[in-house]
């Protein structure tokens, strides 16, 4: 486990998204998380501590950071701009940067920060029915963190949704996390417990084990959950994985599912941040999934009577 | 005995010059142009008007004065003199020998930049100017056309290079939004007969009359008529203007009235074919009138090319044009406003700055029209009850002239409206008695029938108020330029007859064909509204382009006891704004929080998503809390509506030329950059107030100081040049026939030009907001309180556009915190630019009595100022539009939720005249119909929760819009919100397209 558990970054606070739940909702993206995805659209947030990310789009090659770094880590000849390796994360770049191309990623937030900030959406939360949505990253990596900020933001009386990968300890989650929550978003990426250690990291045996308790506990009220499969072309998205995950869904009672289309301009991200792309070089997925290969995606679990 | 004082006199700039080759080559041109008109027959009867040779005299010189020439036009014959006599009627002066040889070969689009830009100013008498112009046309005009046909080859071919073939798909999704059609979720108390208060049953495609008419207004070329000036030209060529037939001085009232009067009963009637509505604007299809009074004489340098000009062309027939030249312009060519003011205040500083068009527009120059007249008194009195009242309050005044006047003129007025209407009758019956169809033919034996009735006696059914505001609507535009005249609250007025209309239907089936019929009847209407476009000059594509003449329509709302106004009627205006999607009527909803439902509120957002752009959408609330100061009376206030674009006006009391002038806040800041100097116009007309360079200013309040007095000077010039233009309105053009329906008028003996409304105000609409506030956000924050820029060095920056500075334009757009961003300080800023605003002109007395009004909305005037500015230390780059309304920047931040809020939370006290506040939001291709409305309400719903005015959508995305501009054959109807009017976005200049095409667009 990290060290900086309990005092976790914040990514960023994203207000007006339409797409992470009900309504108008303000995301809350953590940094770090337990499992390295290859396809991970967040790329900046899978490590806990602090970064720094260069945009060329915004550069105006005014050089004033090349010149303002004491360790001479940034050069037009570096692969990335900043070479990593040297950087000692001073940040004196960042400052001086006028045109925003260089910016930190992560900042430390207190709760009542946080809440704070989202207080000033409740209005849109009240007339859309949205709420605040836990992201990242992984939020459950920052329990104790995580169940003090829910609580503080529940008792605004502000509709809570967690978006989890699944990796965590139970009884922690239930206790400390769970009775904050109106609903979770629960991903469930690849059925083979192999290839999920191939891709993400780690197996998928404790995700689905939680999947299972917690779908039993929602089933007595209190918090809603709802399975999501993230479709990335030859990995996730295949009739083998989709129809074992549509199969195991339906032993567990499940009606509804959401599939999240694969959008490759997360590729750029990770220049931004100075890693290579972890799918490989050459082996980048550069494409959009056509609309004819979702309905068939849907279809498959509609078969099991799962409305995707 | 003319009204008129001597010639203005000009000075040359310098009596001992050196010829230049520029001087040697334009004097060997004008003496061609000389020859041709002295002894070309054809061309010498051009100077010849039906009341003799048309003499004046033009000066033309640069500023160096190394050229001088002037033009002399002198009983027929046309001479050029190499020195520039003491009085001339007209001098044109050049930035420089390049630009006289720049105007030789420029385009006519170029030409008018020219103009803005300041390479070319013109001093004195405009009409002969144009008349000029004229001249240069008509032997220049097979080289203008081509050089405008290939202008816009040009063009085209440059749009296609980058977009070669039209995507379908995105034409198609436009199409295909009027084909879906929500189902309403509840009935509104107040909705008593529609059972489906979304009428989504309906579509166009039900109503083949209706698509007839639009298609009509699509595909026929607006033709100039010279009906209303010829008219009125000649009972003045045969009674006077300055004097009557007795030589005894006219009274401008009266005048007024016996003209309106031989004006109305000699029109033609004319109903236009399969129409549910008789009456029209004009004898054409789709015609521009021409109000010589006015600005009409502006049209004559363009008579030969308008009709081939890319910018909404008008044809003007071979007859027009002969009437127009010969017999209507000459005898107004002095006879005009601008030209009054001028001649007798001796082109004052105010008109100067005025038409150097980068400060202020003032729209008297135009006309006063933006108000709503009485139609309830109209429809409940006819013209008949309204003279019975007059001749009963005529009785107190025996013993004074004026009123006296004034009431008689209103009565010429009525009488004219009347014999207008009777002749509508008439023309009905004729036409039904030789109609073969039978269905046609019932249909004017009806409209007969209700001529007859209305507008002389009481509407009794909806038909008959239908045709009696329209009868009334074609009267006042017989009176005076319709540019904002509106027409208020036609939802409820005409309410009460629809249910009259109703309680005498049986069955189900006749109520059910009675609505359609209703829908059918508005739709017939809105169409009707649409069979005039406004006189537009060339000049003024550029600076209001694609506007019509603004007839707003008002829905919704609270009545004036405050119970929920949305009732049948608002739903049956909107199925009609639905189905249409034109741009005229420009139709605005009032919401009124806890009293109207979300149900309606949700139709609004499926009508803009649907149409794209309209209703513009109120705040019911705020608009009133924010006219508390003016102590109008509670049930007044709750009637109001809004006037051309959004401004509120006290439906039929209230004379609040609400667009009196178009202010451009930006003028004053670059002049309290350049102490009194404008940059682009390169003309010190304002105070000194301090110099950057020298280090003048020691604290960000020491230059902030330095902007108010700029400017306040430059809103005291146009206050100075806005009561000019105003007497020249009450001798011109007083407006009997509007002042009989507005309330205060019969009772106080006074012409609405004098004062003799209720309620009486002017609004101003200021243009930059936004652009101002992030500029002095970022002189604050880099120069005053974080000292990482000097204020020399930033002006440097803005003087050189920046383009040594890409750092410094760096900081200022990204480490400035902006309008629309979310920063606390930025909305005190915006608030306190908008007090000074407000109390400035608040305290500036007002000519007809009560005030002047601010309000933050630019109809298509950032565009044009944002032209004609330099750069802003707010990092926009010189040309570049300033921002829309008061909308934020599109940087300030990604979270539309930041714009929203910080828009709302204004100080609306500041803020009495309205704003124009644009979203741009995209629905996702995948969504339901239901959740895009669910998102757009939500947005809509909380920011007027949080006590925002008023919002107006564009729900398009880029995408779309540069498709559109490519291939506009396939975007006919696409409707776009400018800043408070709606256009075609096909028709707009390529300025605004492309500045519509940058608004921050948020997907939803």
């Amino acid at each position: 486990m990290e060290k900086t558990q309990n005092s976790p970054l914040i990514l960023d606070i994203k207000g007006n998204s339409l797409d992470d739940g009900p309504g108008i909702r303000s995301v809350i993206f953590f940094k770090g998380c337990p499992l390295s995805c290859v396809w991970c659209h967040n790329p900046e947030s899978k490590k806990t501590g602090p970064e720094i990310s260069y945009d060329a789009t915004d550069c105006i090659a005014c050089e004033a950071c090349v010149n303002f770094c004491p360790r001479q880590a940034v050069s037009r000849e570096n692969l990335f701009f900043i070479d990593r390796d040297r950087c000692d994360l001073c940040f004196l770049c960042v400052d001086n940067c006028p045109s925003g191309a260089l910016t930190r990623v992560g900042n430390a937030m207190t709760v009542d920060e946080i809440t704070g900030k989202v207080k000033n959406d409740i209005p849109f939360f009240t007339t859309s029915g949205g709420g605040v949505t836990f992201s990242g990253g992984e939020p459950t990596l920052f329990m104790d963190f995580l169940s003090q900020l829910a609580q503080s933001i529940k008792s605004e009386g502000i509709h809570l949704l967690i978006e989890t990968c699944g990796l965590f300890k139970l009884d922690a989650f239930s206790e400390k996390i769970l009775p904050h929550m109106d609903i979770i978003y629960y991903d469930i990426k690849l059925m083979d417990p192999q290839q999920h250690k191939n891709y993400c990291g780690v197996s998928n045996e404790i995700i689905l084990n939680n999947f299972r308790e917690l779908n039993r506990m929602s089933a007595q009220g209190g918090f809603q959950i709802i399975p999501r499969t993230p479709l990335i072309p030859g990995i996730t998205a295949t009739h083998e994985n989709l129809t074992g995950i549509a199969d195991y869904l339906q032993s567990q009672g499940v009606h509804k599912t959401q599939l999240m289309a694969y959008n490759p301009l997360w590729l750029e991200k990770n220049k931004k941040i100075g890693v290579p792309c972890p799918m490989g070089r050459g082996a980048e997925k550069k494409t959009w999934i056509p609309q004819e290969k979702m309905m068939e995606f849907k279809a498959i679990y509609e078969e099991y009577g799962i409305q995707a | 005995m003319l009204l008129f004082q001597p010639k203005t006199e000009f000075q040359s700039s310098v009596s001992k010059f050196k010829f230049s080759p520029t001087h040697i080559l334009l004097n060997t041109l004008l003496r061609v142009f000389a020859v041709n008109f002295n002894l070309r027959p054809g061309l010498n009867k051009y100077l010849k008007s039906d009341q003799g040779w048309i003499n004046f005299t033009l000066g033309i010189q640069t500023e160096s004065g190394s050229v001088q020439t002037a033009v002399i036009f002198n009983n027929g014959r046309v001479s050029i003199s190499k020195t520039i006599p003491p009085h001339v009627d007209t001098m044109l002066t050049f930035y420089s020998d390049d630009a006289v040889i720049k105007l030789l070969s420029a385009t006519p689009t170029e030409q008018i930049f020219m103009v803005l830009k300041g390479q070319l100013s013109p001093k004195g008498n405009q009409s002969y100017l144009n008349l000029f112009f004229f001249f240069l046309s008509i032997l220049m005009h097979s080289k203008q056309k081509k050089q405008m046909e290939k202008e816009r080859k040009t063009a085209k071919k440059e749009l296609l290079k980058n977009s070669p073939t039209p995507n379908t798909r995105l034409s198609d999704e436009m199409t295909a939004r009027h084909a879906y059609r929500m189902k309403a979720p509840t009935r509104d108390a107040n909705v008593k007969y529609l059972k489906e208060p979304y009428l989504s049953e309906f579509g166009l495609e039900d109503f083949p009359r209706v698509k007839e008419f639009l298609d009509i207004h699509f595909e026929v070329k607006a033709e100039v008529c010279p009906e209303l000036p010829k008219l009125v030209t000649d009972w003045h060529k045969q009674n006077g203007y300055e004097i009557d037939r007795s030589g005894k001085p006219w009274h401008p009232l009266l005048r007024k009235g016996h003209a309106y009067k031989h004006l109305m009963e000699n029109r033609k009637p004319v109903i236009r074919k399969n129409d549910l509505i008789a009456g029209t604007t004009t004898t054409k299809d789709i015609g521009v009138v021409v109000y010589p009074e006015g600005h009409g004489t502006m049209l004559w340098a363009e008579l030969l090319t308008v009709g081939n000009r890319t910018l909404n062309p008008y044809n003007v027939s071979e007859d027009t044009l002969k009437l127009l030249h010969h017999e209507i312009f000459p005898y107004w060519a002095r006879r005009n406003f601008k030209e009054w003011v001028r001649e007798k205040y001796d082109n004052p500083l105010c008109q100067q700055i005025d038409e150097r068009f980068a400060i202020y527009f003032l729209w008297k120059s135009v006309t006063i029209s933006h108000t709503i007249a009485d139609f309830p008194k109209l429809f409940r009195l006819g013209t008949s009850g309204i003279i019975a009242e007059i001749k009963e309050q005529m009785k107190g005044f025996k013993d004074d002239p004026d009123k006296s006047a004034a009431l008689e003129a209103m009565i010429l007025c009525l009488e004219g409206l009347t014999a207008y209407s009777k002749n509508l009758a008439r023309q009905a019956e004729a036409e039904a008695a030789s109609e073969k169809n039978p269905a046609r033919k019932k249909e004017l034996e009806t409209l007969a029938r209700i001529c007859a009735q209305v507008v002389e006696r009481p509407a009794r059914t909806l038909d008959e108020a239908v045709n009696a505001a329209w009868i009334g609507w074609v009267g006042l535009h017989m009176e005076s330029t319709n540019a904002g005249l509106s027409l208020g609250r036609m939802d409820q007025w005409f309410q009460p007859y629809f249910e009259a209309d109703m309680e005498k239907l049986k069955t189900d089936k006749e109520r059910d064909e009675y609505i359609k019929h209703a829908v059918e009847l508005i739709g017939c209407f809105y169409m009707r509204c649409t069979d005039h476009l406004p006189l537009t000059p060339d000049i003024a594509n550029w600076v209001f382009g694609g506007s019509s003449s603004d007839q707003a329509i008002t829905l919704g709302g609270v009545t004036p006891d405050g119970r929920d106004a949305v009732c049948d009627m608002t739903y049956i205006f909107l199925k009609v704004t639905e189905m249409l999607s034109i741009r005229d009527p420009n139709v605005n909803a009032r919401f009124h929080p806890g009293v109207n439902s979300d149900t309606y509120l949700k139709r609004l957002c499926e009508v803009n998503l649907i149409t794209t752009a309209t209703p513009s959408m109120h705040n019911d609330i705020t608009v009133m809390s924010s006219l508390d100061d003016l102590n109008y009376e509670i049930e007044d206030m709750r009637d109001w509506a809004a006037t051309g674009c959004v401004e509120p006006t006290l439906s039929g009391k209230h004379i609040g030329h609400t667009n009196f002038q178009m202010m451009n806040m930006v003028a004053a800041l670059e002049m309290a950059l350049n102490n009194g100097r404008h940059p682009l116009l390169n003309w010190k007309f304002g105070p000194d107030t301090g110099i950057v360079e020298r280090g003048d200013f020691k604290t960000f309040d020491d230059f902030f100081n330095a902007f108010t007095k700029q400017f306040a000077f430059i809103i005291d010039q146009s206050i100075d040049y806005n009561n000019k233009l105003a007497e020249a309105h009450q001798i011109f053009r007083p407006t009997p026939m509007l002042s009989s329906l507005i309330d205060g008028c019969i009772r106080s003996g006074r012409d609405v030009t004098i004062g003799g409304a209720k309620y009486n105000s002017s609004g101003a609409a200021l243009i930059g907001l936004a652009d101002v506030t992030d500029s002095m956000m970022a002189i604050k924050k880099l120069v005053f309180d974080e000292k990482k820029i000097s204020f020399p060095d930033l002006k440097r920056a803005v003087d050189t556009n920046f383009e040594n500075d890409p750092a410094i334009r760096a900081l200022v757009t990204k480490k400035v915190p902006l309008f629309g961003s979310g920063s606390d300080e930025a909305v005190v800023m915006a608030d306190r630019i908008a007090k000074f605003a407000h109390d400035h002109y608040w305290d500036t007395p007002h000519y007809r009595g009560g005030r002047y009004t601010v309000g933050f909305w630019s109809m298509s005037n950032h565009v044009a100022y944002g032209t004609l500015s330099g750069a802003l230390p707010s990092g926009r780059l010189a040309g570049k539009a300033f921002t829309p309304g008061l909308t934020p920047e599109p940087n300030a931040s990604k979270n539309l939720l930041d714009n929203i809020r910080d828009v709302a939370r204004l100080n609306w006290k500041n803020i009495n005249n309205n704003i124009a506040f644009n979203v741009k939001v995209v629905p996702h291709a995948d969504d339901t119909r239901e959740k895009i409305i669910d998102d757009i309400f939500s947005y809509v719903k909380t920011y007027f929760d949080l006590g925002g005015m008023q919002m107006q959508l564009n729900v398009v995305t880029s995408e779309t819009l540069k498709d559109a501009m490519a291939h506009p054959e396939n975007y006919r109807n696409l409707l776009v919100r400018i800043s408070g009017y709606n256009a075609y976005f096909v028709t707009l200049n390529r300025d605004m397209q492309i500045e519509l095409i940058e608004r921050a667009e948020y997907g939803i």
